[in-house]
């Protein structure tokens, strides 16, 4: 079967791309779809580019630095947690 | 969800017949980190408890936010929570991990306290299947018609020149995200809170929300798309 990359590209949308990206990313778009999309995104730099938005909007995220968080009642908690074992 | 089941049945004649001198049917399941802990729990051990807490006490923090009114709640259901999982130690059966086991009770009684606050408005949000008619992506950026329906009319740009660690280096762009990701709606919220800031795995966090992984997707991707959305409005108006 010869089928010429934009031929290849055609059978999935760019807006069917853009809205399995993050199952795409993870594996988890199936596998039919998947090859489409790997298809499709050498083809079409506006749909390369999104997937690559998406991937570092994941990391991104990820790296968000995150606010500490203290118990309110830390004494309360550890006490319980003694009393537990006590009673077995 | 099973361990979270459990845990809310409360039975305490129950959870010490549960405590069982070698490994239970499903614990072999865990990792050995996960199994090491429990045992070291179970024992009493005060460090283990506290660095149990210091691992995952902001994550149920982040998650309690998304389920209800105020900070003050987030922090009264995380205490409960922790109380829970104190008492139902021996109840764990080791089918998740410990920290989807944590989670699970978390959102279990986050959600009770927002139905019980009467806040309709997250509650109903949370439990209703997205509207699936609407896309992620705007549909005004792809062609509507014509040869080229379906593909780009308006394609991104490339942020060739950015990563995630130049622009958090930015307070303005860390304010930034904060508030896209502060503004989701709690549907939206709480899976890129699960999947993307704590990494979960997507089997866990379908688990936990009891959610079909086809229905995890969407959730995620729609709020990645909003942060994206963000992301490229902050580097635009910088320009
Ligand atoms: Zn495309």
């Amino acid at each position: 079967m010869t089928q010429s990359g934009e031929e290849a590209a055609s059978e999935i949308t760019c807006r069917e791309v853009a809205e399995w990206t993050s199952a795409y990313l993870d594996a988890c778009a199936g596998d039919g779809r998947n090859a489409r999309i790997v298809l499709h995104l050498a083809v079409c730099a506006g749909c390369e580019a999104y997937v690559k938005h998406i991937a570092f909007v994941r990391r991104l995220v990820g790296l968000l630095p995150k606010a500490p968080e203290a118990l309110a009642d830390p004494d309360g908690l550890r006490g319980a947690f003694v009393a537990r074992h006590r009673k077995q | 969800m099973n361990g979270v089941a459990g845990a809310h049945t409360g039975s305490s004649g129950q959870s010490l017949s549960r405590v069982a001198p070698t490994m239970s049917a499903t614990e072999f399941l865990l990792t050995e980190d996960d199994h090491m802990l429990i045992t070291r729990l179970r024992r009493g051990e005060e460090a283990a408890f506290d660095s149990l807490v210091a691992k995952h006490h902001g994550a149920l923090i982040r998650m309690a936010m998304g389920f209800v009114a105020d900070r003050e709640v987030a922090e009264e259901v995380t205490q409960d929570t922790w109380m829970t999982v104190i008492q139902s130690l021996d109840l764990f059966e080791g089918r998740s991990s410990l920290r989807s086991w944590i989670f699970g009770i978390l959102i279990h009684k986050a959600k009770d306290r927002g139905m019980r606050e009467r806040r309709h408005t997250v509650f109903s949000a949370l439990e209703s299947i997205d509207d699936e008619g609407e896309e992620a992506v705007d549909p005004a950026r792809f062609h509507q018609s014509g040869e080229r329906a379906g593909h780009w009319a308006f394609p991104p740009r490339p942020w060739d020149d950015q990563t995630p660690e130049k622009l958090l280096a930015s307070k303005q762009a860390v304010a930034a995200m904060r508030r896209a990701i502060d503004a989701l709606p709690p549907t939206l919220r709480t899976v890129l809170v699960l999947r993307d800031m704590e990494g979960v795995e997507s089997a866990d966090v379908c688990a936990m929300l009891q959610i079909t992984e086809t229905n995890l997707y969407v959730r995620l991707h729609r709020a990645r798309e909003r942060v994206r959305q963000a992301v490229e409005t902050y580097l635009k108006d910088r320009a």
